[in-house]
């Protein structure tokens, strides 16, 4: 009462929170900045894998800087790393284990938790088979945890229908890399873009989704000068992009032109000579069908598709064939399609017929997503057996028998369902259980009516997650409050194939657990520790193991211990470049010229929905903004998603700027968006960020996945916008 | 004076995070990129300077437009490093764009505080909580000397100085002055990841005679306070670039306690003159324009973030206009004391003299002097009383508020005196006819309100008709639906005003054209349009 009569009269200004320190470590800060102890560590958002450092006060984490001598980011932080260590305290996460009773999500012990998990999956699978459990799991675990899980979910459960959220963002880069090279892995690193004399960026905004690697580039530029430039950024996108301002080329193709775009390239390429013919025949095979094929994408056909002029593509091409060392770099534009699996091969093959692969500043590189989804990739279990292991291979089967001590028939020999399917599989009633782990497919998931069917018709539904309620989690039987990045120890592996050491900064709230630890305690009840997970009670026992797992394979852990990782700021398996002998890990030792033909994307624009709608992110936002709404800085800075839109079709609509707007496709609406109109996007196309559940994105995205990889098409489907009217809701 | 910049950094015993949080920027970031052929030539850039200031020279932010991405690693680094609440932020991003598809040009702005030559938050500010650093020439402000009035904030064309809800207090960036003094690069600065923002010197002379190098769009002109931050703006300028936030401009803060302080200290005003002009300033009156008076001080005092501290006001009355308004209704709250007193004395019947004097006391005496010293008195009062609402109309002739900065300001403070003037009186006069004598005439409040309607009514179409923005936003303010309804009930109420006084209803007439002045000045503040740099389309996080 007293204190707050003093700060009403103003004698009290709470100047005690507004004071500053001379802080020993980093200089002059408010006070409730100065940390006593500090922790290194890896930022927990995207893949570019910041090194950071963590102060620690009387057991809260007060700031995060960008650790100086991270080799990749020097200090440096995007806003969501900088305020990284405000979603550990924040108000929403989930401190108790809840389950479904009478309707309602009540509180119970973590034993009854478990066991009812283990009670239901058990008689699920007993009633409907060992696959009719459906397990989701994410990049944003460990690689320790990923690897523990998927031991757990194919021996333990003995569910072979288990994939990762990463089949939603990376899984085209991983099949494209397979197709062309044999194997998943991107074979450059960050510091090739430094030293690339053409960086070609497709369907990729670093800007906004990547920022910290946007240095590079500049670092780039300083090494030539005016007259005689360094390097020359091309960037292939439709929509005007902050990475798209950056270039200087911007290649503003039609949405997904990208294929055409890229055997024109290699036609010019081929046609003008500007090709390593050495480099093809002693390392690809393949390439007298591929020139043959790329033999019909002449520049005046592809100006037509790409609605680029042909000097422009000849410009392109001719950079590319004539740089020392030509870097192509991609993300969800590329990956987010139908065909993103052949896409990127479509990229490797450039790459290969001009020898752009395994030298300082040449790769066609993938950047990741999430902050593990590489470690998912390697630690395996969905699409492949850990270690780049192939489920049909015998040998590599009988090798993890062999190394795990266990039955090689307790292996599988195919993979089970993806992800998508296992989503249409549970709304067509095979899997009637379902386990989600630290993603929120309620946001994620295109096409959210069939989603919704699916986590409606299951029978039991687990939701393991540092956040409740998430849009997901309202759905669930069961929800288990798990830890989060700061809160646990284990390496995350980043784009550039760098494992960095991820640390705990402070004890997860309430009764939150680890999830390896609520991985090994489901073992325990379900009786498979002991077998699986012999002596394990902490996540340097399974990487221990993956050590050994992992060893003489392509992503080999062998060679560098927890306290090396973290000394070097990283390790990066395979060293800094792969392929540089030119061997791939194909059978014939020679990397794949894939012929890819061109189709149109799967749903066009007519006279009913008459627009391309392209969907991406924000720099302030993090997916599906569990963790990023929490922060209250991020949040305020961007608190609702908006519609770009042409000024053409505005004026054609009678739509003026801040109206709210209805985004209809063939299969829902999403309501209430705000109009941005704006020459961002392209006349024919709007754009919408997708990280917001009050209007999700997904609800009007196409439930059309690529055959390889079984990534979604996120990124085009057509829709028609019309003014929103409330009362019609 | 020099600060010893870098030489922490350079001693090479320091941290290593200190050390590398220094901007040692752009050198290569892996030994593959260092061993390359083509190396770089160019020097690593240090982003803050590297000698100390001369005479005559102050530090200043440049701003490289070509290289900012719109990260917002600046915001949130500023946000962390001062300990500031989420919804302040010093330093804050904008977006502007331009061109036609595919050829569309888009650009951020960063700005924190542009340590202006001529710093209008400075001059306005009542209490000199303000100070242009003369070592650095760093515009810093004090916590402890600010007492909240806001009036900064309202000065500012780039709405730097905000207001901190919790602490009652404004606050700004100070370019991160602990840190500089110590030879670390400010926060925002060591947090951007493409050195779009670094530390240099200017020469404050140099910069006075040509500063075209701080204009950019999405800013304000520079011209007017002198802003220091240098941009460097993309090469290709044939694209008109432009904000991208203008459809989202929302009504500004009512400060519902400023336009109850300003209309009833305006009433009080006009009211005792009237009174006086018609010899009606009797001791019922003048007791209520006393405690209307009371009344509108108190409110003004508690309007501060820091009530306790209001008498600090005073100090700047040499320079702000803040100062100037609280010292001369100060003046004319005690001038009214002692009027009210005095006539109640007077007026107090004989019998009541005769015992005070039997007791001792000695009262006034009835003498002609008397009256006379009560009319001057009288007149001392109105003087102060006009002097005071005039200096609270310059507090608004603000460059920074457009809208506010028009001659309608003052001549609408003036005539709103005037419209409650002439009709508040005649409420004493009905409920007291018997100890009243006088009559007032019916014109001047007819007068009055055809003014202050004409006045309103100007004012709006030259908002709208204007070529700047912000007039113009200003209309856009008023048309939303609340607001003109208010609008058109100010007009309605106004004009009712004297009909009601010609129909004998004093008191209706009275409570009309308060209303018709409250509403007018509610939609003053709220459709106010203030000056700001560019930001984003969401606008979000400022305001």
């Amino acid at each position: 009462m007293w204190s707050r009569l003093k700060r009403a009269v103003g004698v009290d200004t709470r100047q005690d929170k507004y004071t500053f320190h001379r802080d020993p470590v980093v200089g002059y800060i408010a006070t409730a900045r100065v940390a006593d102890t500090w922790i290194k560590t890896t930022c927990g958002y995207c893949s570019v894998g910041c090194g950071m450092l963590a102060g620690i006060k009387d057991g809260k984490a007060v700031t995060v800087r960008g650790n100086p001598e991270h080799p990749v980011n020097l200090g440096k932080l995007c806003p969501k790393g900088l305020s990284e260590h405000h979603i550990l305290a924040a108000p929403g996460r989930a401190k108790q284990p809840l389950l479904r009773k009478g309707g309602l999500l009540q509180p119970v012990s973590w034993d009854e938790a478990l066991t009812a998990m283990i009670e239901n999956f058990g008689r699920v699978q007993q009633r409907y088979g060992q696959d009719a459990l459906g397990v989701i799991g994410t990049g944003q675990l460990l690689t320790e945890e990923f690897y523990t899980l998927g031991k757990l979910v194919q021996l333990g459960f003995r569910t072979r229908n288990f994939d990762g959220n990463t089949t939603l963002c990376m899984a085209s880069a991983v099949s494209g890399y397979k197709l062309s090279f044999g194997s998943d892995g991107p074979p450059g690193s960050y510091a090739d873009m430094e030293t690339a004399d053409v960086i070609l960026l497709i369907g990729a905004n670093i800007a906004d989704n990547h920022p910290i690697l946007c240095q590079r580039l500049e670092r780039n530029r300083l090494r030539g000068t005016e007259e005689q430039p360094a390097t020359t950024v091309i960037v292939v996108d439709p929509r005007v992009t902050k990475t798209a301002m950056m270039a200087d080329l911007h290649l503003a193709v039609k949405p997904r032109s990208d294929i055409a775009l890229l055997n024109c390239i290699a036609h010019v390429l081929i046609r003008e000579g500007l090709i390593d013919r050495a480099y093809i025949d002693a390392h690809t095979t393949g390439f007298e069908e591929f020139a043959r094929h790329v033999g019909e994408f002449t520049p005046e056909r592809v100006a037509g598709i790409t609605g680029l002029s042909e000097e422009t593509i000849l410009r392109t091409a001719r950079l590319y064939g004539n740089a020392k060392a030509a870097f192509i770099g991609w993300t969800m534009g590329v990956n987010h399609s139908t065909q993103g699996a052949v896409t990127v091969a479509a990229i490797n093959n450039l790459a290969l017929i001009t020898g752009n692969i395994g030298r300082a500043g040449a790769a066609p590189f993938s950047i990741t997503g999430q902050c593990n989804a590489m470690g998912t990739r390697e630690a395996g279990f969905t699409s492949s057996l850990p270690g780049y292991r192939k489920f049909d291979s015998p040998t590599d089967r009988a090798e993890l028998a062999a190394l795990w001590n266990i039955d090689v028939d307790r292996i599988p020999t195919a993979r089970g369902l993806a992800y998508p399917d296992i989503i249409e599989s549970a709304v067509a009633g095979k899997i009637k259980a379902l386990w989600f782990i630290a993603t929120n497919p309620a946001v994620s998931f295109p096409n959210y009516k069939v989603l919704e069917q699916a986590l409606q018709s299951v029978e039991f539904l687990v939701v393991q997650d540092g956040f409740h309620p998430t849009p997901t989690s309202d759905f669930a039987h069961l929800v288990l409050p798990a830890a989060i990045w700061g809160e646990k120890e284990g390496t995350y592996t980043n784009s550039e194939r760098r494992v960095s050491k991820a640390n705990p900064l402070v004890a997860p709230p309430g009764e939150a657990r680890i999830d390896f630890d609520i991985f090994l305690a489901l073992a325990e009840k379900l009786g498979v520790r002991d077998e699986l997970f012999p002596g394990w009670s902490s996540t340097h026992d399974a990487f221990k193991e993956w050590q050994r797992v992992s060893a003489g394979r392509m992503c080999d852990y062998s060679s560098f211990t927890w306290q090396q990782i973290e000394d070097n700021g990283g390790m990066q398996w395979g060293g800094e470049r792969l392929y540089t002998d030119g061997v791939f890990p194909t059978a014939t030792g020679k990397a794949v010229l894939l012929s890819v033909p061109y189709l149109p994307f799967t749903e066009q624009p007519d006279g009913e929905y008459n627009l391309i709608l392209n969907t991406g992110r924000t720099v302030e936002h993090w997916h599906t903004r569990t963790k990023t709404s929490q922060v209250e800085m991020l949040e305020s800075m961007v608190p609702m998603a908006w519609l770009e839109m042409n000024p053409v079709d505005a004026a054609k609509l009678k739509l003026k700027p801040h109206d709210r707007i209805s985004v209809v496709s063939r299969r829902s609406t999403v309501n209430n968006v705000e109009l941005r109109i704006t020459g961002i996007v392209a006349p024919g196309q709007v754009f919408m960020p997708f990280h917001f559940s009050e209007t999700n994105s997904n609800l009007v995205t196409l439930g059309a996945f690529d055959p390889i990889s079984r990534e979604p098409n996120f990124k085009q489907c057509a829709v028609r916008v019309e003014k929103f009217d409330k009362t019609l809701i | 004076m020099a600060l010893p910049l870098h030489e922490r950094a350079q001693d090479g015993d320091s941290d290593g995070l200190v050390r590398l949080t220094l901007a040692a920027f752009l050198e290569p970031l892996s030994a593959a990129a260092a061993a390359a052929p083509a190396s770089i030539p160019n020097a690593p850039k240090k982003l803050i300077p590297e000698r100390p200031l001369k005479e005559g020279e102050q530090y200043r932010f440049h701003f490289n437009m070509n290289k900012c991405i719109g990260c917002r690693s600046c915001e949130i680094a500023c946000n962390e490093q001062n300990g500031n609440p989420a919804e302040i932020r010093w330093r804050r991003i904008g977006e502007i764009e331009g061109g036609t598809y595919p050829d569309t040009s888009r650009h951020y702005l960063s700005m924190g505080c542009n340590h202006c030559l001529d710093a209008e938050c400075l001059k306005g500010c009542p209490v000199d909580a303000y100070t242009k650093d003369p070592a650095t020439g760093i515009v810093m402000h004090s916590a402890d000397a600010c007492i909240g009035c806001q009036y900064c904030v309202w000065n500012c064309p780039y709405s730097v100085p905000q207001f901190n809800q919790e602490r009652g207090v404004v606050g700004k960036c100070d370019m991160c002055h602990g840190r500089l003094t110590d030879g670390l690069e400010p926060a925002c600065v060591n947090a951007c990841p493409e050195g779009a923002i670094e530390i240099e010197i200017v020469d404050m002379l140099e910069w006075r005679s040509d500063y075209a190098l701080a204009e950019s769009p999405g800013m304000p002109a520079a011209g007017h306070t002198i802003s220091t931050t240098r941009i460097t703006l993309p090469p290709n300028t044939s694209t008109e670039l432009e904000r991208v936030d203008t459809g989202r401009i929302l009504p500004e803060h009512a400060h519902l306690s400023l336009v109850f302080m300003t209309t009833l200290l305006q009433a009080a005003t006009g009211s005792l003159i009237f009174a006086l002009l018609f010899h009606a300033a009797r001791p019922t009156l003048l007791l209520v324009l006393f405690a209307i008076t009371a009344l509108a001080l108190n409110i003004s005092v508690f309007h501060l973030g820091r009530p306790a501290y209001a008498w600090r006001a005073l100090k700047m009355w040499r320079r702000s206009w803040l100062s100037r308004e609280v010292l001369l209704f100060g003046l004319f709250f005690s001038a009214l004391t002692c009027l009210t007193i005095a006539t109640c004395v007077d007026a107090l019947p004989m019998s009541w003299l005769i015992r005070m004097h039997a007791a001792g006391i000695q009262p006034l005496q009835r003498m002609p002097a008397t009256t006379l010293a009560l009319a001057a008195s009288g007149i001392l009062t109105a003087v102060l009383g006009i002097g005071g609402v005039v200096a609270s109309a310059f507090i608004y002739l603000v460059p920074a508020r457009p809208s506010w900065n028009m001659l309608h300001t003052p001549v609408d403070f003036l005539l709103s005196a005037a419209l409650i003037g002439t009709i508040l009186p005649t409420i004493l006069g009905s409920t007291f006819a018997a100890t009243w004598t006088g009559h007032y005439p019916l014109w001047p409040c007819i007068v009055a309100t055809a003014l202050w309607i004409a006045n309103q009514g100007l004012r709006i179409l030259r908002l709208q008709r204007s070529k700047i923005f912000e007039h113009r936003a200003s209309t856009t303010l008023l048309n939303l639906p609340g607001q003109r309804t208010a609008l058109i009930g100010s007009f309605v109420l106004a004009a009712s005003a004297p009909a009601f006084v010609a129909s004998g209803n004093a008191m209706p007439a009275c409570l009309a054209a308060f209303g018709a002045v409250l509403m007018a000045r509610y939609l003053f503040f709220v459709s106010v349009v203030p000056l700001n740099m560019a930001l984003t389309f969401t606008r979000g996080g400022t305001h």
